[in-house]
């Protein structure tokens, strides 16, 4: 009896085995917290019903561009097939390149590639080539914008600030007026994470410098020390929270939406956070503009965003590069733009009605993204990122000079940038 | 084989037989044990040496894979984060392993109290040990917090001046200590709370027929025949302080600068951000060193002081 048993066993689990092949295609997706992995659930489950032998399976990781680079390192140091298509941030293609985790799309795109490329954002079909190689698609643009509060400008009669001492100069005005302990003037990523690199260099940016100049470190001149002494003037005039330190990227949107902050430096997601959470204290009284710069100066942004790639060992890339296609169309660019304020990677999206009623501050952004500029790109960005923010945020934390910091700083890339 | 068996097998022939027989099967039933530790310890442990004595730099697989001696580790002498690192985790070492000792010993003589019910003590002590370390560093990342953390919320109901826990080396590193502390004490407790019952308790009736006091039994009594489980627990609680990661990592991600990195944040940081394998393997294997040296030092004490009883 008992031998009957697990042979019936085993002849129903041979059978259930054998239906399994013949299953659809399984795609597993890894996308980052902040990447609002409810919407892509959503786009997934469109393309499920429009391809359905095709399955998704969406995996979320870490909360910070570099929890999440951390992770996928150790999964595809070790060739893991486990994942099939990665959201990676715009700075990583090169070191993706070097490393060989991303599957070059351009034999499967064929005659397209021609056809497609131009369709982008300029500055996203750069940053996914690497050598003449196509290492990702583009899913959506960023940048950074300075969020503001409309109602308390209009309250106090300022106009959104154009230079950073007008900016201080308004929150200290509004800071005194309302009296209120938690309101803060300004807040930026200062912790030691990757957006404290664009902490760093868009005020340097914004002065006409870069950090390198025809690949050599150019961090000798006078401009160097503007970001530091910026912040510092902010501190000065307690227009910066105490903390600043210690504040990441997502806490930023977190102070604003609890109506705490007046100016925020910060990336196009917040918008649609602030607009449509159920706990958000400041619906319909944000405005988004583009960043200050100094007097004289020019407005500088970072450009963020993030790219489709797949993973070069996938077990189903031909279906794999079929998804990447769809998540890279001006269709889910739009979709994203209205669910998320995830900003277009297509610029006829920036006039589609649709999604200028949900972000009608997208008809001024559109200038802003095509003039974002990129960090460094290199395979040993990970160590050049770590130098700059992990300076600024002594700085920030007050552990550091202005000498000290840009002294450190030059000694850690100087190596890199020999 | 006959080296080693030869002074008890001269006299009698018969239990060599035996004796073979038994190495034999000896050796077979641990053959898979060992083939295992092989395989999951020491190729790892190979391989890490390995690269460390090359350079494997992953962030450019291109370059390849080439030999360069100590050259790894001679960087890593000259490597002033390197030094720092290892000076912020011996000052883990030196704070948090005395002091999770004293609280530890203090927990354990507590719940080894006579209670009616015992479950809630024991749990109590159980809890903050089987918490994930992660969880713990986020925990009191949240409790140190400059404006809603209920540390500062405490200070400020006594009209005190908030202080920034979190961005000021010095703060930053007293508040990861109280984390380590409370997260390792209950470890400590266990341990030693083990240990004091194997205690018989007509030692202290004796004590007490003698008329000594608690603190005099406690001394001459609970110290001594605690101490080796004092020191098992000292050896397994420095091995985890040298390779302290968790909750600074997750309480200030080493910040402010790198003020509160330790040695294994450097090498994960070498290894996982940076990608840089040979070298991040050196610094690994400096850390085993470091290891190596404190246990050692534990184990000559003890041997000798076990000696010196017997």
């Amino acid at each position: 009896m008992k031998t009957w048993k697990i042979l019936l066993a085993a002849v129903l689990g041979t059978a259930l085995a054998a239906s399994a092949s013949a299953q659809p295609t399984t795609l597993r997706i890894f996308t980052g917290g902040q990447q609002r992995p409810d919407v892509m659930r959503k786009i997934a489950d469109e393309y499920q019903k429009r391809n359905p032998n095709v399955k998704v399976e969406v995996e979320i990781g870490g909360a910070t561009s570099d929890a999440q680079q951390q992770y996928l390192s150790t999964v595809l140091s070790s060739k893991d097939s486990v994942l099939d298509l990665i959201l990676i941030d715009v700075i990583r293609p090169a070191q993706w390149a070097a490393q060989g985790w991303a599957e070059p799309l351009d034999s499967y795109l064929g005659a397209d590639r021609a056809k497609l490329l131009p369709a982008y954002l300029k500055a996203y079909a750069d940053a996914n080539q690497i050598g003449g190689k196509l290492m990702a698609l583009p899913y959506f643009a960023d940048a950074q914008f300075l969020y503001y509060r409309k109602d308390l400008l209009d309250k106090y009669k300022r106009s959104v600030p154009k230079t950073w001492d007008e900016m201080m100069d308004t929150a200290k005005a509004i800071m005194d007026g309302e009296k209120n302990p938690n309101l803060q003037g300004f807040s930026t990523a200062g912790a030691t994470i990757e957006g404290t690199v664009c902490t760093y260099l868009v005020p340097l940016w914004g002065t006409g410098s870069d950090l390198t100049k025809g690949g050599k470190l150019n961090l000798d001149t006078p401009q160097a020390r503007q970001p530091f002494q910026l912040y510092g003037r902010m501190k000065q005039a307690g227009v910066l929270p105490k903390n600043i330190a210690e504040i990441p990227t997502d806490r930023i949107r977190i102070d604003m939406q609890a109506g705490n902050l007046i100016f925020a430096m910060s990336w196009g997601y917040v918008w649609n956070r602030l607009e449509n959470d159920a706990d958000s204290r400041v619906k319909g009284k944000i405005g988004v503009a583009e960043l200050p710069h100094d007097q004289g100066g020019k407005s500088a942004t970072c450009i963020g965003g993030w790219q489709v790639a797949v993973s070069a060992y996938s077990k189903s890339k031909q279906e794999a590069v079929k998804f990447a296609r769809y998540l890279s169309s001006p269709e889910v660019s739009k979709q994203q733009a209205i669910l998320a304020s995830h900003l277009p990677v297509f610029p006829s999206v920036y006039k589609d009605p649709d999604v200028l009623k949900a972000n009608p501050w997208f008809a001024e952004a559109l200038p802003v993204v095509e003039g974002a500029k990129s960090r460094p790109v290199s395979h040993q960005y990970p160590q050049i990122s770590d130098a700059i923010r992990g300076n600024m945020n002594a700085y920030l934390a007050g552990t550091k000079t202005t000498d000290s910091a840009l002294a450190d700083m030059k000694s850690r890339l100087q190596p890199i940038f020999r | 084989m006959s080296v080693v068996a030869s002074p008890a097998a001269t006299h009698a022939p018969s239990p060599v037989k035996r004796d073979l027989s038994e190495r034999a099967l000896g050796t077979l039933l641990l053959t898979p044990a060992a083939l295992l530790l092989l395989v999951i310890v020491v190729y790892p442990i190979a391989t890490l040496f390995w690269n460390s004595l090359h350079g494997v730099d992953n962030a450019n697989p291109a370059a390849g894979e080439q030999w360069v001696g100590l050259k790894n580790y001679l960087n890593a002498f000259e490597d002033e984060r390197f030094w720092n690192s290892t000076l912020h985790t011996v000052l883990y070492i030196l704070v948090t392993v005395p002091a999770s000792l004293v609280v530890g010993l203090g927990l354990a003589l507590l719940a080894n109290l006579p209670f009616r019910v015992k479950w809630p003590v024991r749990l109590g002590l159980l809890l903050p040990w089987a918490l994930p370390l992660v969880f713990a560093g986020l925990i009191f990342r949240w409790f140190f917090e400059y404006r809603t953390g209920v540390v500062n919320d405490v200070l400020m109901k006594f009209g005190a001046e908030p202080p920034q826990w979190l961005s000021d080396p010095t703060l930053a590193f007293i508040a990861i200590c109280i984390a380590i502390i409370w997260k390792s004490s209950s470890f400590m407790a266990l341990m030693l709370l083990a240990g004091l019952q194997t205690i018989p308790r007509s030692l202290y009736e004796a004590a007490e027929v003698d008329g000594a006091s608690k603190w005099q039994q406690f001394v001459e009594i609970t110290l001594p025949m605690l101490r080796p489980a004092i020191f098992v627990a000292l050896i397994f609680r420095t091995i985890t302080a040298i390779q302290t990661f968790d909750i600074p990592y997750a309480m200030t991600g080493g910040g402010p600068g790198e003020s509160t990195e330790t040695l294994a944040m450097y090498i994960h940081k070498t290894t996982l951000d940076f990608l840089d394998f040979g070298y991040g393997s050196a610094l690994a294997a400096l850390m085993f060193v470091l290891s190596m040296a404190a246990t050692s030092g534990y184990l000559k004490y003890t041997r000798r002081s076990s000696g010196r009883e017997r």
